[in-house]
């Protein structure tokens, strides 16, 4: 990647995107990783020679995807609508998710994860709960499991959160705004703090690729924040790697070929895998970028009385 | 060099009556004395890049494997292939680059080329040699499938199969390739005491392409090619001497 102009860099040479080179000085390409690690890591007269380039370049890559899972921090975010079937389909880039929140009335409200199961498959069956198959021998399913079609139309009970009522705290349903509760005898044992939350919950279908909703987020707007494994969709041209790791991602690429080489002391692939791990640390620390500043302002908070 | 070279031939094989060789004879014998020395470079160049590993071997003047890449470069050829259709290509050839291969050292894409925008050396990409066992499981890798910044290629008799690039025409794909040696052809016109008198200006001359300091070992080769041809030991062995004396020497 050659250096660009200021021109170039605040208006792409008056091209549109305009936005396409801002920030770019931060990354160093895949092309200029293999390229470089080449030239400079791979030859006669180095630790790595006879090697292919598609060796170097799918270590590279294995390498950034890596980092994009934590070290890099580069958090996508993508905000949709979620319908009444209270699903929210994943990105075609998604790996993790790091935060999931709703968008109302101009605040962002963090959901938790309801790690109870909140959806399901279903296959259809008789009266005697044979299972039923079509003439290809392809086991017949409902559009709905049970458990899905009373999460989506409100079937299950939920906890009641209103202090300012009597039920609150109570176990209910809630169906088109109202909510309706078991006639009150005796007491009421053992509140779920894990679902015990105003907001909705969601558990994620990772294999279906859906983020599964309890009934509160129809009609609400997620706010998904994931992270992506930097393949971009299989563009090489526009993989990149944050500077600060630029170091690492040779050492890994170096790492990887001489660990799963023939022939190699085991001294040598020791003093690589150093190398590997301890620049690792540096870039990590680099990328979180802790200064006095930044402290400053956390450390202040100490003397604040809690209350 | 060639007609020195035959002089040096011709007096050994001469003293004492041994023997004479036509210049029919003279040319064949050049011919694989020349191609002997030229691919015995590449091996040199090998056992001084071992030297070099093994740090004894120096800079500067002693960069005896800069020598080596500078005679092998003698033979480099830089040109576009011929394009046949789709994503193949001729490899080189006398008919289609006017030379034979040894060694293709790197084959380049033009994406500028391929886009319709002529060739730009700046923008050259290496298309990257893949053995037919591997292609396949390349081709379908998700993170290693050929493209058009990483394309490879396949060799099949003399077509080149360019994988990952489209829209590939005539010069969208380059290659820099070793060439063989010319053979060396020493040519006369008349005989005069019934000897034939070198002609430099012969359409057919060609002069050895290795470098003046290989005129010794050429002397040698030749020697021992002719000494098996009029069967007369001396010569070959001799010949045999000089060359196993300046392999020492230069070890």
């Amino acid at each position: 990647m050659t250096y660009i102009s200021a021109y170039q860099y605040y208006e792409n040479g008056g091209n549109p995107p305009e936005n396409a080179n801002w920030g770019s000085y931060q990354y160093v390409s895949l092309e200029d990783i293999v390229t470089n690690f080449q030239l400079m890591y791979a030859g006669n007269h180095s630790l790595v020679n006879n090697e292919e380039r598609y060796k170097i370049l799918f270590h590279a890559k294995r390498g950034i995807q890596e980092l994009n899972y934590d070290a890099f921090k580069e958090i996508k975010i993508l905000e949709l609508d979620v319908c009444n079937n209270l699903r929210f389909v994943l990105p075609p880039d998604y790996v993790n998710w790091v935060r999931i929140q709703v968008f109302r009335n101009g605040l962002l409200y963090p959901l938790t994860e309801n790690i109870q199961t909140n959806y399901s498959d279903a296959y259809l069956q008789d009266h005697d709960c044979r299972i039923l198959f079509d003439q290809d021998g392809n086991v017949l399913k409902p559009q709905y499991s049970d458990l899905d079609f009373e999460r989506i139309t409100s079937g299950l009970k939920s906890i009641y959160l209103n202090k300012n009522s009597i039920f609150y705290g109570y176990e209910g349903w809630c169906c088109d705004g109202y909510w309706y509760f078991d006639y009150a005898i005796g007491a009421r044992f053992g509140l779920n703090t894990e679902t015990a939350n105003a907001n909705p919950t969601f558990s994620i279908d990772r294999k279906g690729g859906v983020i599964n909703f309890s009934s509160g987020m129809a009609n609400e707007k997620c706010i998904l924040e994931y992270v992506s494994d930097g393949m971009e969709n299989g563009n090489d041209s526009l993989v990149t790697v944050n500077k600060l790791f630029e170091d690492y991602i040779y050492a890994y690429i170096e790492y990887a070929i001489l660990s799963s080489k023939v022939g190699v002391q085991e001294y040598i692939v020791n003093r690589v895998r150093k190398k590997k791990a301890s620049l690792l640390r540096n870039a990590k620390i680099r990328i979180s970028n802790i200064h006095p500043g930044r402290l400053l302002m956390n450390l202040r908070g100490r003397d604040k009385w809690i209350k | 060099m060639i007609n020195s070279v035959r002089n040096t031939v011709l007096a050994i094989l001469n003293k004492n009556n041994y023997g004479y060789i036509s210049p029919q004879d003279f040319n064949l014998y050049a011919k694989q004395a020349q191609l002997d020395l030229f691919e015995d470079y590449f091996y040199q160049y090998n056992y001084q890049v071992n030297k070099e590993n093994a740090r004894q071997s120096g800079t500067g003047y002693a960069d005896i494997k800069k020598g080596y890449e500078e005679v092998i470069d003698l033979f480099s050829v830089f040109l576009p292939l011929n394009f046949v259709a789709s994503q193949f290509y001729n490899m080189p050839s006398v008919a289609t680059t006017a030379s034979d291969y040894y060694f293709i050292n790197k084959v380049l894409f033009s994406p500028s080329q391929a886009a319709g925008g002529g060739v730009l050396a700046t923008d050259f990409v290496e298309v990257e040699k893949v053995t037919h066992k591997k292609i396949n499981l390349l081709r379908s890798s998700l993170l290693t499938s050929p493209n058009d910044i990483y394309p490879a290629y396949t060799t099949e008799g003399d077509l080149l199969t360019v994988f990952g690039p489209t829209g590939l025409v005539q010069n969208s794909i380059w290659c820099q390739y070793i060439r063989y040696p010319r053979d060396p052809q020493w040519t006369y016109t008349t005989l005069t005491g019934g000897e034939p008198v070198f002609n430099q200006s012969n359409p057919s001359f060609q002069d050895f392409e290795l470098p003046l300091d290989d005129e010794y070992n050429l002397v040698s080769k030749i020697l021992q090619f002719a000494g098996m041809s009029i069967r007369e030991v001396t010569a070959v062995q001799f010949g045999g001497q000089l060359e196993s004396l300046e392999n020492q020497e230069e070890k």
